[in-house]
């Protein structure tokens, strides 16, 4: 008889995974960043403590803290080496980043969050 | 009439408008001169203008930096935004101030339960970082900054400082998430080094859980992170009488918003038979803002007397009255005093 650990792990299904961005976590001091277009990656939008604060309006009053998240998406089909490049393209302009995560469509649904 | 005040009416949907209408019969008789201005937000608003938080209410509360907010519904599973939570983040509304005190004619076992929880409201994992990190696991992250720890700590202090209260206790797990508990627990005992003449302290979530079911008495000021808080008022709720009775204020440096925190109720709306409890006693946490004190007591104490006579209350609390019924004999009791 399968222990509840094995019942579970076969459970597991199949699913097509598809690269389509990259969150990238940067600290800065001088405010939201501005990105032009790095490779096929476009920045869509940047969020602070959750909060979106590029594009659109943001309050006067909004907390906001040196760590940015910045959602960058893929304009055309692209591969694991293509964020390598990405990752040092974005070192080589100066910006200083504490992780990258990278986007994956799960069966064509988006395996991240939106931001508020 | 005093200091004219304009507030933001969004009445929301479901019950929100009938409830709002009750209270706003109340406040309006209680003797405060306030010029109401209704905006629209909610699920009704998604029709007509393609989201719940139109742009329109997003700039009248902006305007008049105070809100009355009845209860609202967030669909599930449709992608659309909370109201409440898109509120939150939009004004920066970081204190979530959640009062439980024991109504005296609601029968409860404990002789006294009078606490303020100050819950942190636009951090932890509310921040909607979420991510699918391989097709078997999924991860949120659960972000606590230093300043938004240290600005909800120093607004319940600077609030227990005013209000009287004797203590502030910090409620945490920073024995196991060490470093986001621990940032919060330590701008915390960096602020309670502002105000000496208050008690601080610390307790763990679990005990702080156990501790407020077995002597809830012994509770003052809690101070929590977004997810603790988010439990731990409403059992302290549930504690005095429910969501049908729990004040709630969201409060910014610019702007302050008071809400119920029950659900719309839609199965009930036009039957005019809920209770609007809850948004009156926001209501009234609303007026104490506008430093509206005697307006303030003068419902409360007009509350407590209907209450406690039985006769004009709503289905819930043991009656039959109508939701306006029950406004009504509010409004009466003021006037028999007055």
């Amino acid at each position: 008889m399968p222990t509840f650990t094995e019942t579970a792990k076969a459970t597991k299904k199949k699913r097509e995974i598809k690269l389509v961005g990259i969150d990238m976590y940067i600290i800065t001091e001088k405010g939201i960043p501005k990105f032009d277009d790095i490779g096929p990656f476009k920045c869509e939008f940047i969020s602070n403590r959750g909060t979106k604060v590029w594009p659109g309006f943001v309050s006067p009053d909004l907390l906001q803290v040196n760590w940015y998240r910045c959602r960058f998406m893929a304009t055309k089909e692209v591969q694991d080496a293509e964020v390598n490049a990405f990752l040092d393209a974005l070192t080589k302009k100066g910006w200083w980043w504490s992780a990258a995560q990278k986007l994956w469509n799960y069966d064509g649904e988006a395996g991240f969050s939106k931001a508020y | 009439m005093g200091t004219q005040h304009v507030v933001t009416m969004l009445p929301g949907e479901g019950t929100g408008p009938e409830i709002c209408e009750a209270v706003r019969l109340v406040i309006d008789a209680s003797g405060v001169n306030i010029k109401w201005e209704y905006e629209d937000i909610g699920l009704d608003c998604l029709e007509k203008y393609g989201t719940l938080l139109p742009d329109k209410t997003v700039q009248n509360i902006a305007k008049n930096k105070v809100a009355l907010k009845g209860p609202t519904t967030t669909p599930i599973g449709t992608g659309h935004k909370s109201a409440n939570v898109t509120l939150r983040k939009v004004f920066d509304l970081y204190a979530n101030v959640r009062p439980a005190k024991l109504i005296p004619v609601l029968k409860r076992p404990w002789d006294k339960i009078d606490i303020i929880n100050f819950r942190e409201n636009t951090e932890d994992s509310y921040a909607a970082i979420e991510h699918m990190v391989s097709d078997e696991v999924a991860q949120c992250l659960k972000v606590i900054t230093w300043p938004g720890s240290y600005r909800i700590a120093d607004f319940a202090f600077k609030w227990a400082k005013e209000q009287g209260r004797k203590k502030v206790f910090c409620v945490h797990k920073a024995n196991i998430m060490k470093m986001t508990d621990g940032l919060f627990l330590d701008a915390f005992r960096e602020v309670a080094k502002k105000y000496p003449d208050i008690e601080s302290g610390d307790i763990i979530v679990d005990n702080c859980c156990m501790q407020l079911v077995r002597n809830p008495a012994q509770f003052d000021c809690l101070v929590l992170p977004n997810l603790y808080g988010d439990i731990l008022t409403d059992l302290c709720a549930g504690l005095v009488g429910g969501l049908g009775f729990a004040p709630g204020a969201n409060v910014g440096d610019g702007c302050a918003i008071f809400e119920a925190v029950h659900g719309s109720a839609p199965k009930y709306a036009g039957m005019k038979k809920v209770n609007p409890s809850a948004v009156l006693v926001s209501g009234v946490m609303m007026l104490r803002w506008l430093k509206e004190e005697a307006a303030a007591d003068r419902i409360t104490k007009a509350m407590f007397a209907v209450l406690d006579e039985r006769k004009h209350v709503t289905y819930d609390v043991g009656g039959t009255a109508t939701t306006d019924e029950y406004a009504q004999a509010i409004v009466d009791k003021m006037h028999a005093k007055a």
